[in-house]
């Protein structure tokens, strides 16, 4: 196989963004029916990387060769003429347009200059049958599910007949049954003689279906092997540069916990229904639930963003609802959102002016800036606290790295101090240093006598981090994992199989 | 720590240095080439006067700016302005006696307008830009409405003063414009509010992201709320300024809107928000004042002026888009 | 997921459908205020004409407005396009019909390179749109104003024929406004470029991804967009007998024409919309008109009125989007 010029090949690739050091020196390369496998942890580079093979970034070193010829990209159409698809992360589909017109976007065939309804119709038809859904090629995306969703994303890829295929984590939000369908397809285009690059966490899948793998990590290339010669935990060692065991904080004293700072009954909205919880001080809770199953829908009701309509609600021994972020706050929760970019920072102000944001809000209008616990010095002390790492205080935040920028939006709920913290998907694009510095974080808060509530995607930081896990299936709360709990555990309960075995 | 600390201190400084100077600069260019051309311009009494005259755009754009940092923009200001000077004509009515109310009122009609302003964007969701051009219609067709097409009556004396009085034999300067006093008190207010207090960080974190600002708490809609008042009543302000040396006509406001905006962006405010400096849009409207004095001298024709100001917004906007792409 | 995929196999039901509902809506409140005033002219075949004839102006500069919006963009420059193309058809004529060729290739010609203009500031430079059209559109009336004061020159009888004349019962003007409707929608629904518009106006990036060029689209949107404002120019100019520099700005075809875009069920941030939805918001705006005149409402409480009807009709499709506005 190694004999052959490969169908691909990365040489040497790097890409700074504002001075950040997305990718360094990554050479990769792919045969005709081969399955290559890239993993890493979130902000290692993968999706930057397949962002420059698709001709979304221009690297500004290095180069792309397809079949032993030198290319470069300008834009992504580029890219797809000389024979690459890709499947982005970020679901690329157009809500509004129907599934056929989202399947065709940019391919559409045309009869006389019409489009061709008919050839659209049946073409999709086809590719979905191929990716074994059965959704209507007219209806809406807007009206699918997220899974159905990414299952017609994958089948927009096919529709361009590509010879090299890459997939950025194309199974994150499908449940197993999807999934291995997904998997029997990548195995069909290696038959078929499709270059294939897969990206994804799932070490199970990793075993079932990759040829090679490469992991990344900050940026660079930390090895690449045959599948064969890895086993998961090689894996995960080689992502995250250590193991596990010190990479999570110690967990929380239970003879320790204070009483109950947060609870709702009977709590539902439009997507949730009978929820009940209890937070109490000096613990951290974890939330795990597949993408649609409410997780971040019930962070954002207690927070009062999205608020509850029924149920009841107590926060530190007063009852009442949330209605809206600011009486939440002004109640004592605090909120971190899981889209640092649209709702967590202002990227044009100060580091400074960012974490003290919240203080601010809650302080008189007219008073001057920098007075009583907004002084410079409190804000300094506070993003010190955090341990920021930055050229300086007054620098814009937008300068910063995801991880940096995540530590100042929780600094600014310290300065405040709120007896309930609800983190949603904390660390999600942040490098592995600064995780396992906001867990400690986490766990510092908590035997502050704080209580936390954990809403994560992220399996291992969920069974990592938490005191006891609620797991979500379909807009409730499915069952409560103690510490301890496996990922098969949590996985049960999530995919709304757990109640079956429970009862059998 | 504080070697981080005073590690930061000069890029910030240099940050805000760099703001001012784009506008004051270009000002100071402009100014140059006018007082080459008229040299009274080069004396004190020379420059207060052309401070007079341009106090009214000045205030604008220290209004524009705080709906501009707040992510929106006032296109209702112009219209304000022609309301102010017609509705003052027609409810004093050339009596001394009734200045003071007049004003009183003037100011609460601003009021009025600047609530419904922000009302309007915030509860009912519909963009500044189209709200407030639907304010201006209004307000023209109010205006008209009130003086039945054609304006009548006119500004009494005490009430012109204000825009046009000019003390004599004052210390240091010489002369000194009552309108340059009130416009120095108001740029004081607009730069304290702006830099000063927590409101203008507040308005700065809503414009720069109003979802992130509201879910740490900020009171995002009565911020929005807030500027759009502020707006308001500073139109009023150039109005009652303008109403001192312009004449009484339906034209008066026409287009200061987009003056304002241009001044706040020549002056490095960013457009949809976040970035603001009142040092800037001072020195922005400044600019624009002496650019359309300077065509004015050269013997442009006055319409021209727009197709200058179009030409000055595009290139103001492009080059910051530019400086942000490359940031 | 086995529900999703039962939801999925059925076609979902489609929106509201805004169009016939609002030209339902705005017929019986014309025919109301006919009955009611006893204005019984307004109700015989001439006077539904004539309330056509009132959705021209607005009605093609819509069409055009329709897919700048669609393409996720704005165009504030069309007033003062709409002067000059009438300013400039009027003056190039002269009253001379041999003329009439040369003046309306000019003025499509002078069009479409506005629109280009206004694409590549947008699209290159990335400057907002609303300013971009809100610049250009100052530079074309300083322009404009700066070399004319008044009506300039004249349009010859035969090119009056354009407002003026009819087709049987039917004015030429309106069924050049249905033609020009049928042929948009039939590009929206029927070709690459249409789906590419939709495309890049509902997620730009994701359009990119897909490999299409949505500067092109862009620049494309507001080619076409500004090709409906010279159109309109070319007709006030025959309707009024003479361009003037001020016909744009006084219709307030900027405004109006975004207004009836986002009352006929585009969405203002794009992606989502089309021609019938506009026609149906110019056919309201017409019948507002004529309502307007039955019932006597002078010129100036009828600008405040408009004014607030647009604040209205923008808000009431605003009012339950969650977020933010600026």
């Amino acid at each position: 196989m190694n004999t052959a010029t490969p169908v691909l090949s990365m040489r040497g690739i790097g890409k700074s963004f504002t001075g950040v050091r997305a990718l360094d020196d990554v050479s990769l390369d792919c045969q005709a029916g081969e399955v290559h496998a890239i993993c890493g942890e979130n902000g290692a580079g993968k999706s930057t990387l397949m962002k420059v093979l698709g001709g979304v970034y221009r690297p500004d070193e290095g180069e792309i060769l397809l079949g032993g010829r030198p290319v470069a990209f300008r834009h992504p159409a580029e890219a797809r003429r000389a024979g690459i698809s890709i499947i982005h992360q970020e679901l690329s589909l157009l809500p509004e347009r129907s599934v056929a017109d989202n399947i065709f976007l940019g391919l559409e065939p045309t009869r006389g200059g019409l489009l061709d309804r008919a050839a659209m119709q049946g073409g999709a038809r086809k590719l979905l049958e191929r990716v074994g859904t059965r959704v209507h090629p007219d209806a809406l995306v807007k009206s699918l599910s997220i899974a159905e969703q990414q299952l017609v994303e994958i089948a927009k890829a096919l529709a361009l007949d590509a010879q090299i295929i890459v997939m950025d984590e194309p199974t994150a939000a499908l449940d197993e049954r999807d999934a291995g369908r997904l998997l029997e397809l990548v195995a069909t285009l290696r038959r078929e003689g499709a270059a294939i690059l897969y990206i994804s966490h799932r070490m199970a899948e990793l075993k079932a279906i990759a040829d090679r793998i490469t992991v990344l990590k900050d940026g660079k290339l930390v090895a690449t092997r045959p599948a064969a010669a890895l086993t998961p935990a090689m894996i995960v060692r080689l992502m995250v540069g250590r193991d596990l065991a010190d990479f999570f904080p110690p967990p929380g004293d239970p003879t320790k916990l204070g009483p109950a700072v947060l609870s709702a009954q009977g709590a539902g909205n439009a997507v949730l229904a009978e929820i009940a919880l209890e937070l109490r001080a000096g613990e951290i809770v974890g939330v795990a639930g597949l993408e649609g199953s409410g997780k971040g829908a019930l962070g954002r009701a207690l927070f009062g963003d999205e608020p509850f309509t029924r149920g009841r609600m107590t926060i530190d021994g007063r009852d009442g609802l949330i209605a809206s972020p600011r009486t939440a706050i002004a109640a004592g929760i605090g909120f971190l959102s899981d889209d640092r970019k649209k709702e967590g920072i202002a990227p044009q102000q100060s580091l400074r002016d960012n974490v003290l944001m919240t203080l601010r809000a809650f302080a008189q209008r007219l008073l001057p800036p920098g007075s009583g616990a907004m002084a410079r010095a409190a804000a300094d002390r506070q993003l010190t606290e955090v341990d920021v790492r930055a050229a300086g205080f007054a620098q814009e935040i937008r300068e910063l790295s995801g991880g940096n920028q995540q530590k100042v939006v929780i600094g600014r709920w310290l300065a405040r101090d709120p007896k309930v913290l609800i983190f949603l998907e904390p660390t999600r694009g942040i490098d592995v240093a600064a995780k396992a510095a906001i867990y400690q974080l986490m766990r510092h808060v908590a035997e502050r006598g704080r209580a936390i509530l954990m809403i994560s995607s992220d399996l291992p930081e969920i069974i990592g981090v938490s005191d006891r896990i609620l797991v979500m299936h379909e807009g409730r709360i499915a069952g409560e994992l103690k510490r301890g709990a496996s990922e098969e555990d949590v996985m049960h309960l999530a995919l709304g199989t757990g109640q079956a075995e429970a009862a059998a | 720590m504080s070697a981080v600390a005073s590690h930061t201190v000069p890029s910030a400084a240099l940050r805000f240095a760099r703001g001012i100077n784009v506008g004051l600069a270009v000002f100071l260019a402009l100014y140059g080439t006018i007082a080459v051309l008229q040299p009274g311009y080069f004396e004190v009494e020379g420059f207060l006067n052309f401070l007079r005259r341009a106090a009214p755009l000045i205030i604008l754009a220290c209004g524009q700016l705080f709906v501009i940092a707040g992510g929106g923009f006032d296109l209702s200001m112009g219209s304000l302005v022609t309301l102010t000077v017609l509705g003052g004509s027609m409810l004093a009515g050339g009596n001394p006696e009734n200045t003071w109310w007049t004003i009183g009122v003037l100011y609460l009609i601003g009021l009025g307008v600047g609530l419904v302003n922000g009302l309007v964007v915030t509860l009912l969701k519909v963009p500044s830009i189209i709200a407030t051009l639907g304010m201006l219609l209004s307000l023209n067709g109010a205006a008209l409405m009130w003086s039945g097409g054609a304006p009548r009556g006119y500004l009494p004396e005490n009430f012109r003063a204000l825009g046009r009085l000019v003390y004599r034999d004052v210390p240091v300067t010489g002369i000194m414009p009552l309108s340059v006093l009130i416009l120095i008190g108001f740029v004081g207010i607009a730069a304290w509010l702006l830099h000063a207090t927590v409101f203008g960080r507040q308005v700065l974190a809503v414009g720069d992201n109003p979802r992130a600002a509201e879910l740490a708490g900020v009171p995002v809609g009565a911020t929005r709320v807030l500027v759009f008042v502020i707006s308001a009543l500073s139109a009023v302000t150039a109005g009652i300024l303008l109403g001192g040396f312009a004449g009484v006509s339906t034209a008066v406001g026409q287009g200061l809107e987009l003056q304002a905006i241009a001044a706040c962006v020549i002056g490095g405010a960013q457009l949809l928000g976040g970035r603001a400096s009142v040092t800037g849009a001072v020195a922005g409207a400044l600019s624009l004042f002496a650019l359309f004095t300077l065509l004015n001298l050269m013997g442009l024709p006055q319409p021209l002026r727009e197709t200058v100001q179009g030409l000055i917004l595009i290139a103001a906007v492009a080059s910051s888009a530019w400086r942000m792409r490359r940031a | 997921m086995s529900a999703g995929a039962d939801i999925a196999t059925a076609r979902p039901a489609r929106d509201v459908p805004v169009a016939p509902l609002l030209f339902a809506g705005s017929l019986a409140l014309y025919i109301a205020t006919a009955l009611a005033t006893g204005q019984h002219a307004y109700l015989t075949g001439e006077g539904f004409v004539g309330l056509t004839q009132r959705m021209v102006a607005l009605g093609i500069v819509a069409l055009g407005q329709t897919l700048t919006i669609l393409v996720g963009s704005i165009d504030l420059s069309v007033a003062n396009l709409i002067s000059v193309s009438a300013v400039l058809a009027s003056f190039i004529m002269k009253g001379e019909p041999a003329m009439i060729v040369p003046a309306v290739l000019a003025v499509l010609a002078l069009s479409a390179a506005v629109g280009l203009v206004n694409g590549l500031i947008i699209a290159r430079l990335d400057v907002n749109p609303l300013i971009a059209t809100l610049g250009v559109g100052l530079i074309l009336q300083g322009l404009l104003s700066a070399s004319f004061s008044n009506f300039a020159g004249s349009v010859p009888a035969a090119f009056q024929a354009f407002a003026y004349g009819r087709i049987g019962p039917l004015p030429w003007s309106v069924l050049l406004l249905f033609v020009l409707a049928f042929a948009i929608w039939l590009m929206l629904t029927r070709t690459r470029f249409g789906a590419h518009l939709y495309a890049t106006g509902g997620n730009r990036d994701g359009a990119r991804l897909a490999g299409l060029r949505t500067e092109r689209v862009m620049i494309g949107a507001h080619v076409l967009c500004s090709l409906m404002a010279g159109l309109t120019g070319l007709y006030l100019a025959s309707r009024l007998r003479a361009g003037a520099p001020w016909v744009g700005r006084d219709g307030v075809y900027d405004l109006e024409s975004i207004a009836v875009v986002v009352i006929g069920g585009t969405l203002l941030a794009g992606g989502r919309g089309g021609v019938w939805g506009t026609l149906a918001g110019v056919f309201l705006f017409a019948t507002l008109d004529a309502v307007f005149n039955m019932t006597g409402i002078d010129a100036f409480p009828k600008q405040v009125l408009r004014g607030a009807i647009v604040i209205l009709a923008v808000a009431v499709y605003a009012v339950r989007s969650k977020g933010h506005v600026a």
